[in-house]
C-alpha cells in the first residue's frame, strides 16, 4: 500500500505540474481562444464582443489568480465547457470514454491471444522454427509505426478485400482493425518477454520438485511455471501503459475511431483548452487505476505481498 | 540470420552505411523534394521517378531522402538535448545526494508516472503544431529516463573500493566525477540512447501523422503518410514506401541498440522506458 | 530383495562424459549414501534415476531398473506412476521444495489428487497425518505459504510430501547442505524414522562422512563419474582401499583432533 500510496502522490505531484505548464502554455500559446471561439459562429466580431466574451471567461484577471480559480475548478471535476462544442467537457469525455475503453481492452484481448501462445510456444521450442519466428516478429514488430501498419490493414482488409470497415465506430466489425493494429503492435514486446520470463520460470528449483512429485506436464506448465512468470510480465505492462494509451491516440485519429484521444487531437488542432486539460485530468485517474490493478495483481500471484502487506517487485 | 548479424560487425556496418546515406542525401536526390509539378502528379513509379509522384507531382524518392533527414536528423537532436539535460542533473544528483537529490528524483519520478506518449502528445499539442514544439515535448518527456540511468550508474559506482580509494587518496570530486564516473554513465547512456532512437523515431512519425510534428511541405515520413493518406485509393505506394523507411531504419536503431546492449550487457536500469 | 539396480550406466553432455559406467543396487530398507566432492555426478545419476536429467543430457548405454521395470526406457507420461509415488525425492534447496505461490496444503493435495483417487477429505486428513509424522504443527502448516516456514520445517514437510505415498525409493540429494548443524541433525534424524516406518529404501546424496557414518548402512564413493569404492559402511570407512576414499576421511573435521590440520585431496 505504501508504494501505492508513493504512485499517488507522484501522479497528484505530476499532474500538478502539468496543469501548471499547460496553464502557463495556454496563456503564452500563439492563437486566442477567444477569436476562436468566435469564428465558428461565423458572425462578424467587433472588438466589444472580445472583450465581453474576455470578461466573461476571466480572462482579464491577473493570471495567479485565472490559474488558482481554475486549479480549484479543475481539482473539483469543474472542467468548465468546450469552446467548440459549448457541451460541458466533463459530459463530452463521458460519451467518448467507453469507446476509448473498448479499444484498450480490444487491443489488450487481441494482444494477449497472439502473445500468450506464441511466447508459451517460443519458450517450450526454445531455438527451434517456432522461436525464430517469434524473434523476428518481435523485431519487426518493435519496429512498424502503428499507423502504417493500420493504412495497411485498411488497405488490404478494406479496400482490396472488402471484407472491414475502415473507418468510424458502431459495430464489432468497427473494434476489429484498430484493436488488431494496436493489438499487433503490443504483442511484440510481450512476445519475447513472456518467453523469456517463461525459460527463467521453468528453470527453478521448484518446476523441479514439482516433477519429482509426479504432476503433470501441463499442470505444471499453467499452473506452476506459466503464473510464475506473470509477474515481470505485468510489470513490464504497468510501465509500457503509455504507449498503448498513446497508440490509442494515434490509432483513433487514423481509423477516425470517435474516442477521447481523437477528441483531444481535435481539441489541440483547435486550442480547445478545457477539453484538453478534461483529458489530462481522465489520463491521470486512468493511470491510477491502471496502477491499482497491476498492485491488486501483485497481490493476487504472490501471497508474500498479500500476507505480508510487503512492497516487492 | 539474427544471430549471425549479432554476432559479427555487420550490423555495426549497416548502421554507418545508413548514417552515410542519411548525410549524403540530398546529394543522390535526383529531383528537389519540394519541387510542384501539377502537371505530373499521382505518377506511378518509372524510370525518372524511381517512386513515382506524389499529389503535388513531387518526386517521392527525393523527399524520402529529405524525410531521412527531418526525421532521423529530429531524433538525434531530441536524443543530443535529452541527454545534456538528464545526464548532468542524474550525475549531480547521484553524486551528491542528501537533499537535492530526493527532490530531484521526487520530480524525475513525478515525469516517469504519466504515459510519456501521452505527455509528449499533450505538451506539443499546448504548444501548437511545429517540429521544435515536438522537439521540445519528447525532450521533456525523454530527459528523465537518462537523469534516472545517470544517477543509478553513480550510485553503483560510488559504492565501489577504487572510488573510495581515490577519495581516501585525496582525489577531488571534480577528478572523480570526470576520470571516474562520466565513462562509466556514458556507456551506459550511449546504450540506453540507441535503444531509444527507434522509439523517438516512431514518437516523431507518428506525432507528425497526427498532424502534431512536422507540417507540410517539409518532407518527413510521418507527415508524408498523412498527405497520402487522402490518395489512399488513387495512390497505395505512396503511403507504402515512407512507412518502409520508417520500419527499416527503425529496425537498424534496435538492431544496433540490441547489439550494444549485448556487449555492454547492460540491465535496462531506468524501469524499463 | 533389490529395490534399485543400475547397471553400467554412463551419461554424457555432447561428447562430455558425466558419469561412466556405474553400478549401484539398493535393497529394501538399506540406506545408501553416495559421496563425492562437488562434480563428481553424484547429483547427475540422482536425477536420472528421476527421469528428472536436463534435455541436453543423454543416458548414453546402462539401465535404471525399479523393481522389475527399466526406467530409462519410460515415456514422459509413463513416467507420471512412479514420480513422487515409487520414488520420491527431496533436495538441497529447500526453497525450492514447494512452488513459492501455492499453499503447503494446496500441493500436498494437487500431489495426492495426481497419484489417488481419494475424496477431498480424505486428501486431507492424509497429508495432516503426514505432516503430523514429521513434527510439524499440521492445521498451520497446511494453510501456510512456503515463505511462511523457516527452512528446517520446509525441509521437513518436503519430507512429509515425499513419504506420504509410501515409495519405494527415497532419494535425499544433499538434504541438509543448506541447512545449519543442529536442524541437519533434526532433519535426518526425522528421515531415518520415517524410512523405519514405510521400509523404503534411501539413497542419500552428500558429502559429509560424518552423517553417513552415523545413518547409512552402506556407501559407495563416486569421483569424476566414476564408482571408486563401495561396501558397507563400516568396512569402507575403517578400511578404506581406495586413494580418494581415504583422502576424504582424512578430511574429515574431527572433534578429537586438538591441532587443526589441513589435507589436500
Amino acid at each position: 500500500m505504501k508504494q501505492a500510496g508513493k504512485r499517488l502522490f507522484e501522479l497528484v505531484l505530476f499532474l500538478f505540474i502539468l496543469s501548471f505548464i499547460s496553464f502557463v502554455f495556454m496563456k503564452a500559446a500563439p492563437g486566442d481562444p477567444v477569436r476562436y471561439m468566435l469564428n465558428i459562429d461565423d458572425v462578424s466580431i467587433t472588438d466589444e464582443q472580445v472583450e465581453e466574451l474576455r470578461n466573461e471567461l476571466g480572462f482579464n484577471e491577473p493570471l495567479y489568480v485565472q490559474y488558482w480559480n481554475w486549479l480549484i475548478r479543475f481539482f473539483q471535476f469543474d472542467l468548465g465547457e468546450s469552446y467548440m462544442t459549448k457541451q460541458p467537457v466533463l459530459q463530452e469525455l463521458i460519451n467518448k470514454v467507453p469507446s476509448t475503453l473498448a479499444l484498450t481492452f480490444s487491443s489488450m484481448a487481441v494482444m494477449m491471444l497472439i502473445a500468450a501462445p506464441i511466447g508459451t510456444l517460443a519458450a517450450l521450442y526454445k531455438n527451434k522454427w517456432i522461436d525464430h519466428l517469434s524473434r523476428i516478429f518481435a523485431l519487426i514488430g518493435a519496429s512498424v509505426p502503428s499507423f502504417w501498419l493500420g493504412l495497411l490493414f485498411m488497405q488490404l482488409f478494406s479496400v482490396k478485400l472488402g471484407i472491414l470497415p475502415a473507418m468510424g465506430k458502431g459495430t464489432f466489425l468497427h473494434l476489429l482493425l484498430p484493436s488488431l493494429t494496436l493489438g499487433i503492435a503490443m504483442a511484440a514486446v510481450y512476445v519475447r518477454l513472456l518467453r523469456s520470463s517463461l525459460l527463467e520460470s521453468l528453470g527453478q528449483d521448484f518446476i523441479k520438485s514439482a516433477r519429482a512429485r509426479g504432476l503433470s506436464q501441463k499442470r505444471i506448465f499453467f499452473f506452476h511455471a506459466f503464473r510464475h512468470s506473470l509477474t515481470p510480465v505485468i510489470t513490464i505492462f504497468g510501465v509500457s501503459l503509455g504507449s498503448l494509451l498513446g497508440g490509442t491516440v494515434i490509432i483513433e485519429v487514423l481509423f477516425a475511431y470517435p474516442g477521447v484521444g481523437k477528441l483531444v487531437v481535435e481539441a489541440i488542432v483547435r486550442r480547445d483548452y478545457p477539453v484538453i486539460q478534461g483529458y489530462i485530468l481522465f489520463m491521470g485517474l486512468f493511470v491510477v487505476m491502471i496502477n491499482l490493478l497491476v498492485d491488486l495483481s501483485y497481490r493476487y500471484l504472490n501471497p508474500e505481498i498479500r500476507l505480508r502487506g510487503g512492497d516487492k517487485g | 540470420m539474427i544471430n549471425r548479424l549479432r554476432t559479427t560487425n555487420s550490423v555495426i556496418l549497416l548502421m554507418g552505411l545508413f548514417l552515410i546515406a542519411i548525410i549524403i542525401a540530398p546529394f543522390i536526390a535526383p529531383f528537389d523534394p519540394n519541387q510542384v509539378n501539377m502537371a505530373n502528379r499521382l505518377k506511378p513509379v518509372s524510370l525518372e521517378h524511381f517512386l513515382g509522384t506524389d499529389h503535388l507531382g513531387r518526386d517521392v524518392f527525393s523527399r524520402i531522402l529529405a524525410g531521412a533527414q527531418t526525421t532521423v536528423g529530429t531524433s538525434f537532436l531530441v536524443l543530443a538535448i535529452s541527454l545534456l539535460l538528464g545526464v548532468p542533473i542524474g550525475l549531480v544528483s547521484g553524486y551528491i545526494g542528501g537533499r537535492l537529490d530526493r527532490i530531484l528524483m521526487r520530480v524525475v519520478d513525478a515525469f516517469m508516472a504519466f504515459p510519456d506518449y501521452i505527455a509528449a502528445i499533450i505538451l506539443s499539442g499546448l504548444l501548437g503544431p511545429g517540429i521544435f514544439n515536438l522537439i521540445f515535448a519528447i525532450v521533456m518527456v525523454k530527459w528523465v529516463g537518462y537523469a534516472r540511468l545517470a544517477r543509478s550508474t553513480v550510485l553503483t559506482e560510488k559504492q565501489k573500493d577504487y572510488i573510495l580509494i581515490a577519495k581516501v587518496n585525496g582525489v577531488g570530486s571534480m577528478n572523480i566525477l570526470r576520470r571516474h564516473m562520466i565513462p562509466h554513465v556514458l556507456g551506459n547512456v550511449m546504450v540506453l540512447a540507441t535503444l531509444d532512437a527507434g522509439k523517438i523515431i516512431l514518437m516523431i512519425a507518428s506525432l507528425s501523422y497526427i498532424g502534431l510534428g512536422a507540417q507540410p511541405p517539409t518532407p518527413e515520413w510521418g507527415a508524408m503518410l498523412n498527405e497520402a493518406k487522402a490518395f489512399f485509393y488513387n495512390a497505395p505506394h505512396l503511403m507504402l514506401i515512407p512507412g518502409l523507411a520508417i520500419m527499416v531504419i527503425v529496425l537498424i536503431f534496435n538492431l544496433f541498440g540490441d547489439y550494444l546492449r549485448d556487449y555492454y550487457d547492460v540491465k535496462n536500469q531506468n524501469g524499463g522506458r | 530383495m533389490s529395490v534399485l539396480t543400475i547397471s553400467n550406466l554412463t551419461i554424457k553432455h555432447r561428447e562430455e562424459t558425466l558419469v561412466q559406467n556405474i553400478r549401484l543396487s539398493i535393497n529394501e530398507g538399506d540406506w545408501l549414501a553416495l559421496v563425492g566432492e562437488s562434480g563428481s555426478g553424484k547429483s547427475v545419476t540422482s536425477s536420472s534415476i528421476g527421469g528428472l536429467l536436463p534435455r541436453e543430457l543423454i543416458i548414453s548405454s546402462g539401465s535404471i531398473h525399479l523393481g522389475g521395470v527399466n526406467l530409462s526406457s519410460l515415456k514422459e507420461k509413463e513416467w507420471r506412476t512412479y514420480r513422487g509415488k515409487a520414488i520420491s525425492y527431496i533436495f538441497q534447496d529447500y526453497q525450492g521444495a514447494f512452488t513459492p505461490f501455492m499453499s503447503i496444503g494446496a500441493q500436498f493435495d494437487e500431489m495426492l489428487k495426481t497419484h489417488l483417487n481419494d475424496s477431498k477429505q480424505l486428501r486431507k486428513s492424509r497429508a495432516l497425518e503426514c505432516l503430523n509424522n514429521v513434527n510439524l504443527p499440521a492445521e498451520r502448516v497446511y494453510k501456510s505459504y512456503p515463505f511462511q516456514l523457516s527452512g528446517g520445517q520446509l525441509q521437513r514437510a518436503a519430507i512429509a510430501m515425499a513419504t506420504i505415498l509410501k515409495p519405494k525409493l527415497l532419494i535425499a540429494d544433499e538434504p541438509t547442505t543448506a541447512l545449519d548443524s543442529i536442524t541437519a541433525a533434526h532433519v535426518l534424524q526425522l528421515l531415518a524414522e520415517q524410512q523405519k516406518q514405510t521400509n523404503c529404501a534411501v539413497l542419500f546424496i552428500t558429502h559429509d562422512l560424518r552423517h553417513v557414518r552415523k545413518f547409512a548402512n552402506k556407501m559407495a564413493v563416486m569421483r569424476k563419474g566414476e564408482i571408486v569404492e563401495s561396501g558397507m559402511t563400516t568396512a569402507v570407512l575403517k578400511h578404506p582401499k581406495h586413494a580418494y576414499t581415504k583422502a576424504l576421511i582424512a578430511a574429515i573435521p574431527s572433534l578429537k583432533q586438538t591441532k587443526e590440520r589441513l589435507v589436500t585431496i
